[in-house]
């Protein structure tokens, strides 16, 4: 047992795990930025996992079992955003009721699959040349499968289109002050419509490599509460998509402990608290980033706030 | 809380929920055809009707599930065990209500009752005393709760209430035997929900069979333990299993824990060309892991259920306090010793054996399990030491039901001590 293996064990575990948390977040951060608050993460990550299990099912291509997770992401937060944006009801009712959908629809749709106990073989990982040998990073970050790769990416790709592109930079505006982004002439309500629509196909897409990569059979309660936390995450990084690349495998990190400590025999923290840790985290996180001056400073000025158009 | 109230409370729920997922339901519908059930994460009634003749006599059982029925576990082995029961009796009617509260049980017996139920199954601990409170104000129905101390039996509740329970610490000692035989590191991992007496009896038995194998092949064994601290926790699962195998160098992982994750750790590393195996827990998993699958405990709740529902059928309720283990519920007592699938009618049974598992081993167990059968072996018999090497049941005794019952401590060989 040296300390070596122990932390690449780690470091395993958080890259898998914060991935998930990690797609989840950046589709998050995308809806966010336009303006629209989505809690409805956990169902539509739920609804994504059940979705890209049937394809890969069906199918055995892994490619089109994400597409599939995707799809049915999108499709849910089309309903959010329908009801958001166009109906302009509360935003914070919708996200919710989108959860209770997702994960009740999940559940039905799901519920023959979970009896007959079907199975899938979870996809293999591909080594990347060279930057797997690196010692704890390379078997880690380097060693996983292609949709934890698609994750890495997803955070460079996000962050280029936010803050190099007119479509990023209209984007943001429309979260900022929708009326001036109206009388520039960016179209505000297609911009949200999008920015919501393929956030929560990312959200789907955790949702794939949740079951494909990690757990290869459905049953209820799959998601476990981590659409919860992807929406802390968004805060914790400040809508910012590098930041929620640390953020993610820091949640992960700390969801290594237990299992780490309780291997190294070290027992002088009891296992309710690591249980327990990364909602007081979340907790801890949502009080400190909330105070006002610091809302002011990240929060897209008008997140939560449907926009009607001023005559 | 009225019963009034808790039933309103529970209409007013179910009919929340069912709206909520109206919705869902029918873009299922559209989405995959008919066929499908509606279901929610929150509440649901669903109805399974079995066909009888005009007149003829009938009973209503209904079932009370903690969990949904999808569900990778405990309510999913209930579930098979009822449709067990509605395939062997023709006149019985099944209902059920899933996913309840535990302090919401009393509204869905109500509902239950409302419904024509003549005999009620609650199948978690904390049903128990709503389901107490309601055998005393229901005497003309009957109910059976799993996993508590409370029946008439008792004497500490109603005689129209009994309790019953399938014990596995049998079939884990039976597992300990196979996992002490194909270990090559000596070390094995336990990944273990709750520290409550049931499961360190589990682990106690796994690691007295595995000591039994180990010493035949001259190896010592080391087990260590991972405490989740719930009964659902995959991704707990997954981190503790892993860190078993990474850490400890553990190369068998038996574990108490709702879903198949554990096993799926084991077989992405046997993918991998690592030798790691598990076990089935409460049904056949073995299409999870198709190399790493050991053996494992199964449960058949359908006999247990088959008993109760016929007891009301011919009007000869006793009110008992049920323990099964191995040859319980079963309806011929010899089998074929050269047959290694030990598979029969009774409540607790052994999951396929793997090939890998040397032929003198699977003799062993078949013999142990023919001999448990006839309660002439018992895995706690001394000279039993504790993890600090002081005697815990005597040379030449066995266990009684008392010690099995309130077991707190772990056995010489187990490594992590019991959280405190």
């Amino acid at each position: 047992m040296d300390p070596i293996t122990i932390l690449t064990t780690m470091f395993i575990l958080m890259v898998q795990e914060g991935s998930i948390l990690l797609l989840a977040t950046l589709g998050e951060i995308l809806t966010e930025r336009s303006g629209i608050l989505n809690l409805g993460v956990e169902g539509m990550m739920c609804f994504g996992a059940l979705s890209s299990f049937i394809a890969y099912y069906v199918t055995g291509n892994w490619v089109i079992a994400v597409l599939a997770a995707a799809l049915a992401g999108a499709s849910l937060s089309f309903i959010h955003a329908f009801v958001s944006i166009t109906l302009k009801a509360n935003q914070t009712v919708s996200g919710l009721a989108i959860t209770i959908l997702g994960l009740g629809l999940s559940s039905s749709l799901g519920r023959p699959l979970a009896i007959s106990r079907v199975r899938i073989e979870p996809i293999e990982s591909i080594k990347v040349p060279i930057l797997s040998d690196i010692p704890i990073i390379g078997p880690s970050f380097f060693n996983q499968n292609p949709i934890v790769y698609l994750s890495y990416f997803m955070v460079i790709l996000l962050w280029f289109i936010l803050y190099k592109t007119s479509f990023g930079l209209n984007l943001r505006s429309v979260g900022e002050n929708p009326s001036m982004a109206d009388s520039l002439g960016i179209n505000v309500f297609l911009t949200r419509y999008v920015a919501t629509t393929l956030g929560g196909a990312l959200c789907g897409v955790s949702g794939a490599l949740l079951i494909l990569g990690y757990y290869p059979s459905w049953y209820d309660g799959i998601t476990a509460g981590r659409g919860w936390i992807a929406v802390a995450l968004v805060i914790f990084s400040s809508w910012n998509p590098l930041y929620a690349f640390f953020g993610a495998y820091f949640f992960g990190l700390v969801g290594t402990l237990n299992a780490t400590f309780q291997s190294i025999g070290f027992r002088i923290i009891p296992t309710d608290f690591f249980r327990t840790l990364p909602y007081l985290l979340t907790i801890f996180v949502l009080v400190i980033f909330s105070s006002t001056r610091f809302r002011r400073r990240k929060m897209p000025a008008s997140l939560g706030k449907p926009y009607t158009r001023e005559l | 809380m009225s019963v009034s109230t808790s039933r309103r409370g529970f209409i007013r729920d179910a009919a929340f929920a069912l709206g909520g997922v109206a919705i869902g339901a029918g873009l299922g519908y559209m989405a995959a055809g008919a066929g499908q059930k509606p279901a929610t994460v929150t509440q649901t009634i669903t109805q399974t009707t079995t066909k009888t003749e005009v007149g003829e006599k009938k009973v209503v059982a209904g079932f009370v599930y903690v969990g949904p029925v999808s569900d990778y576990g405990w309510t999913h082995a209930h579930d098979v065990g009822r449709e067990y029961a509605k395939s062997k009796c023709p006149w019985l009617e099944t209902k059920i209500v899933e996913s309840v509260e535990e302090a919401k049980v009393q509204g869905a017996i109500e509902t239950l009752i409302g419904q024509g139920a003549n005999i009620v199954f609650t199948t978690s601990f904390g049903f128990m005393e709503g389901t107490a409170e309601e055998a005393q104000k229901h005497p003309d129905v009957y109910f059976a709760h799993c996993s508590g101390y409370k029946s008439g039996a008792a004497g500490n509740a109603t005689q129209n209430m009994s309790a019953y329970f399938a014990e596995f610490y049998q079939l884990y000692y039976l597992n300990g035997l196979a996992a002490g035989a194909v270990t090559e590191t000596g070390v094995l991992g336990y990944v273990a929900a709750v520290p409550i007496p049931e499961v360190i009896r589990h682990i106690n038995a796994f690691v007295l069979g595995a000591k039994e194998t180990a010493k035949a092949r001259g190896k010592n064994i080391k087990v260590y333990v991972q405490w989740l601290n719930a009964w659902f926790d995959p991704e707990g699962a997954k981190k503790a299993a892993t860190s078993l195998v990474e850490n400890n160098n553990a190369d068998v992982l038996a574990f108490t824990e709702d879903t198949p994750t554990v096993l799926q750790v084991a077989e992405s590393y046997q993918k991998k060309g690592k030798k790691v195996w598990s076990f089935s827990h409460y049904s056949d998993m073995s299409k999870e892991g198709p190399n790493a699958h050991l053996t494992g405990q199964i449960v058949n709740w359908g006999p247990i259920y088959v008993d109760f529902v016929s007891q009301v059928y011919a009007r000869s309720w006793r009110s008992v306090d049920i323990w099964a283990r191995i040859g319980d519920y079963m309806p011929y007592k010899w089998a074929n010793l050269s047959n290694p699938k030990i598979e029969s009618d009774g409540a607790v049974y052994l999951a396929p054996l793997n090939p890998v598992v040397p032929s003198e081993v699977r003799s062993l167990i078949a013999l142990r399990w023919e001999q448990m059968k006839e309660l002439l072996f018992e895995p706690f018999t001394g000279p039993i030491k504790d993890m600090d090497g002081k005697i815990r049941i005597k040379e030449g005794e066995r266990a009684t039901h008392d010690v099995l019952w309130n077991m707190d401590w772990h056995v010489e060989g187990v490594e992590t001590p019991l959280p405190k």
